[in-house]
C-alpha cells in the first residue's frame, strides 16, 4: 500500500485483517481458515487490471476493494468476466455500478448522492452564490466535482471551474485564477494529500472563500498537510462511527491493536464480514451462489444494516457533512 | 494586471527552485557528459535530511531557546550535507567505475541509482507523506495591493540567486573553479597542466547535490510536505531546464530554472492549467527545433 494515498491502504488492510482474523478465530468459513490476499494497485488503473488478472488465475473467493474508483472500474471488469463477486469499500463514482455488472457491490455511497448533499448544502445552508470547482481529474475526483455542480441550485452560479494534476504540489497558479473570480465557496473533488495542501495555498494567496469537498479528504493526514487552514472547511462522508452503536465493538479492537480508526477502516471491515457471511449462508465459495446471496439478502453490519439494490449499490444513502473544528473532523 | 504580478510571483519561486537543481544536472554534464538522472532523487533525499535534522531539533528547540531562523538554517545546512554525502557516495560507487565505459552503462546506472534511492528512502521511512514543521517566520503573509507572498517565498527566490552567485564567482574566480571549468572544456588537456579529474569530479559531484539538497529543503518548508517520490518529477523539470538553457552552461541552468517556472505558471494561468506540466515540455521543444543547443549552449553541446 504505497503511493501519496497509503494511509488510506493501511486502513482498508486493517479493517480486513482483524474482520478475518476474528473469522478464522471463530474456525475459519466453512471449515477452512481464510487466507488474506494483499495486493498494491498504487492508485494506478493499470496496476490495478494487472493484479485483477492475477488475483482472478488465483481463484480467489471474493476481492475486498479497489478503493479508487479510477481502479475499481478497470479491474472490475476482469472480475466480471471471472464471476468473481467484488465488494469495494470506497469507491463512489457512479459508474461502477452502472455498467450491469452483477458481481460489483459496494459498502459506501454514490457521488451523485454525495454530490447533491454537498450542493444542497452549499446553496440552501450556506447560502453561497459564486462558487468555484477545482478537481483532479481523476474518475472520482472529475465525477464527485461534476455531480456537485449539476445538483447546485439555481441560485448558486459556477464562476470558475478548473482543474489540477494528482501528484502536484504547487496549485498557486490555479488558485489564483480563482481569487480573481471571487467565489464565496471553493468546492475541491479530490483525495487528501493535493486537498490540504490547495486549501493551505488557497489562505496564503488571501482567498477567504468557504472550503468544501468529499469523502476523499476526510481524515487526520488533511489536517496534517493544511495545518490551521483546515479550520472550518466543510466535507460530506457516512456519518461518526462513533455515535453508531452497532460500531462499538468494532471500534474497540481496532484501537486496542492499530490506534484510532481512518474514515475507511470500517467500510473495509464491514466489506469482509458480507463477503464472508455471504460464503458462510450460502454454503459454498461458489461465485454465482455468493453473488446471488448477496443480492438478495440483508446484512447486519457493525455500520447498520445493509441491503444491496440490483446494481449493487446500498439502498440508503448515508452521507452527512462534516467540518473541522479544532483540528478535528466532526460531523454536524 | 494584479493576477499577472502574482502569477509571476508564484512562477519565481518554483523557477528558482528548478534552478537550483538545473546547475547540478548542468555542471555534472559538463564534467562527465552523463545526464545524471539520480539528481532528483538526491534532491528528494536533502529534503529528508532537513526533515530529520529537524524533527531531532524539534525535541530540543525550546532548551536550546533556537528560533525560527536558526531552525531554517540547521534544516538546510543538514539538507545540504546529506545531500553532498550522497552525491559524493554515488559517484564513487555508481559512475566512477564506469567512467571508461560506453556512455549508456553510464546512464543506465543513473536510472538504477534514482530507483534504488526512491526505494531505499521509501523503506526507511515509509511510503506516506512527512510533513515539515511550520515555522512562523517563513509562513506570515504580505498582501501588497491584492498580490500575495510569504516569507517562504521571498527566503526561496534570496537564497537561490545568493547561491548562484555565489556559485558563478566561485566557477570563474577561484583556481579551484577554473579547474572544474577547465576540466569541463577538456579532460586530458587539464590533467596534462596538472588538475586531478578525481578530486575536481567528486568536487562537482558535492556542489551541485549540495544545492539541490538546499532547494529539497526549501521545498519541504514551501509545501509543508515531502514523499519519497517527489524527485521525480521536479527532476525532470529541473532536466528541461538545463537543456534549456544549454546543458554543460551554469549561466543557461540558472536562466533556464527560471523561465521554465515562469512559463509553466503563466501557462497554468493563462492558457490551461490541464496542461501545466506539458508547457515545459511544449517550449523545450520550440526551442530545441529553433536552437538545439539551448539558450546559453556551448559550441560542443
Amino acid at each position: 500500500m504505497t503511493g501519496d494515498q497509503s494511509v488510506f491502504g493501511r486502513d482498508e488492510r486493517r479493517g480486513v485483517n482483524l474482520a478475518v482474523q476474528e473469522w478464522n478465530q471463530n474456525g475459519g468459513v466453512l471449515g477452512n481458515k481464510i487466507e488474506v490476499i494483499i495486493e498494491d494497485d498504487q492508485h494506478d488503473p493499470r496496476q490495478s487490471v494487472a493484479i485483477a488478472n492475477r488475483l482472478a488465475s488465483d481463484g480467489v473467493a471474493g476481492v475486498i476493494g479497489h478503493f479508487n474508483s479510477n481502479c475499481s472500474i478497470p479491474a472490475s471488469a476482469v472480475y466480471n468476466r471471472a464471476g468473481i463477486p467484488m465488494i469495494s469499500h470506497g469507491s463512489t463514482n457512479p459508474q461502477l455500478t452502472e455498467r450491469g455488472f452483477n458481481n460489483v457491490f459496494r459498502v459506501c455511497g454514490r457521488d451523485d448522492q454525495q454530490g447533491k448533499v454537498a450542493a444542497d448544502f452549499a446553496c440552501s445552508t450556506l447560502k453561497a452564490s459564486r462558487i468555484a470547482i477545482i478537481q483532479d481529474k481523476t474518475t472520482y475526483g472529475q465525477g464527485l466535482a461534476d455531480e456537485f455542480r449539476r445538483q447546485l441550485g439555481e441560485n448558486c452560479k459556477v464562476v470558475y471551474y478548473g482543474t489540477i494534476i494528482q501528484g502536484d504540489k504547487d496549485f498557486r497558479a490555479v488558485l489564483t485564477n480563482v481569487k480573481a473570480k471571487k467565489p464565496d465557496l471553493i468546492y475541491y473533488g479530490g483525495v487528501y494529500p493535493e486537498g490540504g495542501l490547495l486549501v493551505k495555498q488557497a489562505r496564503q494567496l488571501g482567498i477567504k472563500a468557504v472550503f468544501m469537498s468529499g469523502d476523499g479528504i476526510l481524515g487526520p493526514e488533511f489536517i496534517t498537510i493544511a495545518g490551521s487552514a483546515a479550520n472550518g472547511i466543510y466535507a460530506t462522508f457516512g456519518p461518526d462511527i462513533n455515535n453508531v452503536k452497532t460500531a462499538k465493538d468494532f471500534i474497540e479492537i481496532y484501537e486496542k491493536r492499530y490506534g484510532e480508526p481512518g474514515p475507511y477502516s470500517i467500510y473495509s471491515y464491514v466489506a469482509a464480514n458480507i463477503l464472508l457471511d455471504a460464503i458462510k449462508d450460502s454454503g459454498t465459495t461458489n461465485s454465482g451462489q455468493v453473488i446471488h446471496y448477496l443480492h438478495t439478502h440483508i446484512f447486519t453490519t457493525a455500520i447498520g444494516t445493509i441491503q444491496f439494490d440490483s446494481k449493487g449499490d446500498v439502498i440508503h444513502s448515508p452521507y452527512v457533512v462534516w467540518q473541522v473544528k479544532n483540528g478535528q473532523f466532526v460531523q454536524l | 494586471m494584479r493576477i499577472f504580478i502574482q502569477q509571476v510571483v508564484n512562477g519565481l519561486t518554483t523557477g528558482s527552485v528548478y534552478a537550483l537543481i538545473a546547475l547540478g544536472y548542468t555542471m555534472v554534464y559538463g564534467i562527465i557528459e552523463l545526464i545524471n538522472f539520480a539528481h532528483g532523487d538526491i534532491y528528494m533525499v536533502g529534503a529528508y535530511g532537513g526533515l530529520i535534522a529537524l524533527t531531532l531539533l524539534g525535541t530540543v528547540r525550546s532548551a536550546l531557546h533556537l528560533s525560527g531562523i536558526g531552525m531554517l538554517i540547521t534544516g538546510i545546512t543538514a539538507g545540504m550535507l546529506l545531500s553532498a554525502a550522497y552525491g559524493f557516495t554515488v559517484e564513487k560507487f555508481a559512475y566512477k567505475p564506469l567512467r571508461q565505459s560506453a556512455r549508456l552503462s553510464l546512464l543506465i546506472t543513473a536510472l538504477g541509482v534514482s530507483i534504488f534511492l526512491q526505494n531505499y528512502v521509501m523503506i526507511g521511512q515509509g511510503a506516506s507523506d512527512k510533513t515539515y514543521v511550520s515555522l512562523r517566520v517563513l509562513n506570515s503573509n504580505f498582501i501588497v495591493d491584492g498580490v500575495a507572498m510569504t516569507a517562504n517565498q521571498i527566503i526561496i527566490f534570496t537564497v537561490a540567486m545568493a547561491i548562484m552567485l555565489a556559485l558563478d564567482l566561485f566557477v570563474n574566480k577561484t583556481m579551484t573553479g577554473r579547474a572544474m571549468k577547465a576540466a569541463s572544456q577538456d579532460s586530458v588537456a587539464a590533467q596534462l597542466v596538472g588538475i586531478n579529474i578525481n578530486t575536481v569530479i567528486s568536487l562537482t559531484f558535492i556542489i551541485g547535490s549540495g544545492l539541490a539538497g538546499i532547494a529539497g529543503v526549501l521545498v519541504g518548508f514551501y509545501y509543508g510536505i515531502v514523499n519519497f517520490s517527489i524527485g521525480y518529477l521536479v527532476g525532470i523539470k529541473a532536466f528541461t531546464a538545463a537543456v534549456l538553457g544549454g546543458i554543460g552552461d551554469i549561466r543557461g541552468a540558472m536562466v533556464g530554472g527560471l523561465v521554465l517556472g515562469l512559463l509553466e505558471s503563466l501557462g497554468a494561468a493563462y492558457i490551461s492549467s490541464d496542461y501545466k506540466d506539458a508547457f515545459a515540455f511544449i517550449i523545450l521543444i520550440l526551442l530545441l527545433l529553433i536552437k538545439p543547443s539551448g539558450l546559453f549552449g556551448s559550441r560542443h553541446s
